[in-house]
């Protein structure tokens, strides 16, 4: 027998990116929130400066499990605990442009967006100014209409300086890469130091990670954040038309249900698809939301690559923010590609860099072992420079989370995911790989190379539209069957571009919050 | 802005170690891996061959690994609850327990020793240890069983890099400052 605890307005499920940003919006307009997350409470003083303690910060049992040709990197992309996958997140944060949220109708490719660039718009304006952005929106040539950015761009180190120079050379532009970092100091958070640490996680707060803008600002409203609180199941009443709340695990086992007049799930993509088939009832034999039959489809993730290059000038690659420090987007627009490709890249320049890890030195080169390693980290520590190239992913109906056999120790199935990288996508990063070499080599590169074709952030599973049988919520991110049932991050996207998802996670979970507040009163009617 | 590189490693450091609370005698004592390796503290979650292998092949990836403590980092950290551990195994998918992973990689190689040189896996003599080494290396190399050798030798490489180049004395060694904003409170006894 569950224990029920009291009602609440909102429970929130998920305490990183975009639950975040639901919790503040909500519990500032008055409602009282809870934020159930099934990881650790964790403190922005938590965050260790260590590659190694950085793991920490990842799920030790995954829910997924991968049967599909192509993995997306579940746990890579996942976090755990207060602040999510976004408290080691590095703060890269371009919007979407225009085109990316009408793919279908000036393309007849993927899907189209319920709405217009122009309707997020001043939702991300707003989040930037919240966060404090920096970047250089004159320089950044391709950034579409959009509030100047309220700080001044991140360093550039001769890391950049260098790489740069290549760009340049092959006719190519760069800009001051837009980041969620403060470059001064803003609303009582102090500005970056430059270290490199951001994937352990800024314990100082320069880094818009979830604890140090939008958690503090929700529990100061009042919204209480409680961890080890694993939500099993959304639950409805007995005809099936409203959810009533949640079902969760907590530390010690028990069954819980936690009442309350609205939900929202941001538990990260997979497992927001998870939880809706997990909730399946007699009323939704299929799982919540599910009448289109389309949750846990049009699964994307970006098609991603690092490339590589020892340079005969000391780079200072241990200084800067982990994101990088310059973007390019030239090959940003979506037709007229080399091999046919659709779809549209973007680059990320002059990441920084630490001895191990998997974005470290040694891992730029696994074929190397024994003494000529130590030659390598060495060399690599002075010379080694890097970036990252982001390719674009095509919503496909048949990359998919269902349920798998195996379950979880609440004896809940875990989510199975199958998947394949788009054989557009596959064409563009074969363009990025070559493009890349190129650009290191014109930098003045002794050695250029690229790493293997890597899954970086992860997208739909519960994608909005207009069209109720062809999505699963509508533009609020409310759920088309179920008018009290939300959901938040990347697995509403229905289309991936190639841009880093969280800014735009931020910008519709603002909206969408925004929605809920308004228009409170019916929802919970 | 202007970069005073000796300064940021003046700054970074305090001759800080990666130390893990290891089990001695009943206490629990905090140690670096390789304090820990001097002081033959017990290994609790491999067998002396299973460690023996991981420690030649971990020394031959990166020679310094093996004084480092490598096999007993990966023996503590192997009986660390997993959501806490820090092996980079995790984020390969690896599925829990860790320690699974690390025996069948053993496993795999001590199948290796003997199908290719007839010899148990820590007795190969050096060139022998290197071919073996070329063979796990390679991408997609696999036992019968379907085990990823590859990923195996990936992971153990990089628990060496960890002992060896991820501590501050490790940054210092390549001359890359570290400055931390946090050292980890139980971990490192900065
Ligand atoms: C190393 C790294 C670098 C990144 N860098 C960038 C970048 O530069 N720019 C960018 O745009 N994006 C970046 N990302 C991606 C970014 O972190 C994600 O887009 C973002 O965190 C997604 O937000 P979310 O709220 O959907 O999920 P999260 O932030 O992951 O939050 C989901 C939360 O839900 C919790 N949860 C899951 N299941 C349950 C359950 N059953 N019950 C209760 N709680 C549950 C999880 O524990 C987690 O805390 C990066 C990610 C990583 C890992
Ligand atoms: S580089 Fe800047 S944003 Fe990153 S961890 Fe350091 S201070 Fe924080």
């Amino acid at each position: 027998m569950a224990k029920t605890l009291e009602k609440v307005d909102v429970v929130i499920v998920g305490a990183g990116a975009a639950g975040s940003v639901y919790a503040a919006v909500l519990a500032e307009a008055g409602r009282s929130v809870l934020v159930l997350e099934r990881g650790v409470e964790r403190k922005l003083g938590d965050l260790y400066s260590s590659q190694t303690w950085a793991r920490r910060l990842k799920w030790g049992a995954p829910h997924v499990v991968e049967d599909g040709p192509d993995s997306i990197w579940y746990n890579f992309n996942a976090g755990h605990g207060f602040g999510g996958a976004a408290i080691h997140h590095y703060g890269v944060w371009p919007r979407y442009h225009p085109e990316d949220f009408e793919l279908h109708s000036r393309y007849g490719k993927g899907l189209d967006w319920p709405y217009s660039y122009e309707t997020l718009r001043p939702w991300y304006d707003q989040v930037q100014k919240d966060v404090g952005m920096a970047g250089d929106a004159k320089k950044e040539i391709w950034r579409p209409i959009g509030d100047p950015y309220p700080l001044p761009p991140v360093l550039v180190s001769n890391h950049g300086k260098v790489l740069a120079r290549g760009f340049e050379q092959l006719g190519l532009h760069t800009a001051p890469i837009p980041m969620a970092v403060l470059t001064e100091p803003y609303n009582g958070r102090p500005a970056c130091i430059w270290d490199g640490w951001c994937d352990a996680g800024c314990p100082i707060g320069a880094l818009a990670n979830p604890l140090a803008v939008y958690l503090p600002r929700a529990q100061q409203a009042g919204a209480r954040l409680q961890g080890n609180a694993h939500i099993s199941r959304v639950l409805t009443d007995k005809k099936g038309e409203k959810v009533i709340g949640v079902e969760y695990y907590n530390r010690e086992g028990e069954r819980i249900v936690q009442p309350a007049d609205a939900v929202v799930l941001c538990a990260f993509t997979v497992e927001n698809s998870r939880i809706l088939l997990n909730s399946a009832n007699s009323h939704h034999l299929d799982g919540l939301a599910n009448s289109s039959g389309l949750v846990g489809r049009y699964l994307m993730s970006h098609p991603a690559l690092s490339v590589f290059g020892m340079f005969e000038e000391e780079m200072q690659n241990y200084l800067g923010a982990t994101g990088g420090q310059l973007i390019c987007q030239d090959a940003f627009p979506k037709t007229g590609n080399p091999n046919g490709a659709f779809g549209s890249r973007q680059w990320e320049i002059g990441l920084a860099i630490k001895p191990n890890d998997l974005l470290g030195i040694a891992m730029s080169r696994p074929d190397i072992y024994g003494n000529a390693l130590h030659q390598f980290m060495q060399e690599g520590a002075r010379f080694l420079g890097s970036m990252v190239g982001v390719c674009e992913d095509q919503p496909m109906r048949d990359n998919r989370i269902s349920l798998a056999k195996d379950k979880d120790r609440f004896g809940q199935p875990l989510a199975r995911v199958t998947y394949q990288v788009s054989e557009e996508g596959r064409k563009l990063w074969q363009n990025a790989t070559k493009e890349g070499v190129d650009i290191f080599k014109a930098a003045g590169a002794k050695q250029a190379w690229h790493g293997p074709m890597a899954g970086q952030h992860i997208m739909g599973g519960t994608v909005m539209g207009i069209d109720r049988n062809k999505s699963v919520t509508n533009g609020e991110a409310q759920t088309h069957d179920l008018p009290n049932l939300f959901i938040g991050g990347p697995s509403v996207f229905p289309t991936s571009s190639s841009i880093n998802s969280t800014f735009t996670a931020h910008a519709v979970a603002m909206k969408s919050a925004h929605y809920m507040a308004n228009n409170w009163g019916q929802l919970a009617d | 802005m202007t970069i005073n590189r000796r300064e940021f490693i003046k700054r970074g450091l305090g001759g800080a170690t990666l130390a893990l609370a290891f089990e001695i005698g009943g206490g629990s004592l905090l140690l670096t891996p390789q304090q820990a390796r001097a002081q033959a503290v017990p290994l609790q979650q491999l067998t002396a061959d299973e460690a023996a292998v991981l420690e030649r092949l971990a020394e031959a990836l990166l020679p310094g690994a093996a004084e480092a403590g490598v096999t007993h980092f990966i023996d503590h950290q192997l009986g660390e609850d997993p959501g806490d551990c820090l092996l980079i195994a995790k984020y390969f998918q690896v599925r829990p327990p860790y320690r699974d992973f690390y025996r069948q990689g053993v496993a795999g190689c001590e199948q290796l020793a003997q199908e290719q040189f007839k010899q148990k896996a820590a007795k190969l003599n050096v060139a022998q240890l290197d071919q073996l080494i070329k063979m796990i290396g390679k991408p997609g190399t696999r036992t019968p069983e379907g085990y990823d050798l590859s990923l195996f030798y990936l992971c153990l490489r990089s628990d060496a890099v960890d002992v060896v180049y991820g501590t501050p004395e490790g940054f210092e060694r390549l001359n890359v400052p570290y400055m931390a904003h946090i050292m980890p409170p139980e971990g490192w006894n900065g």
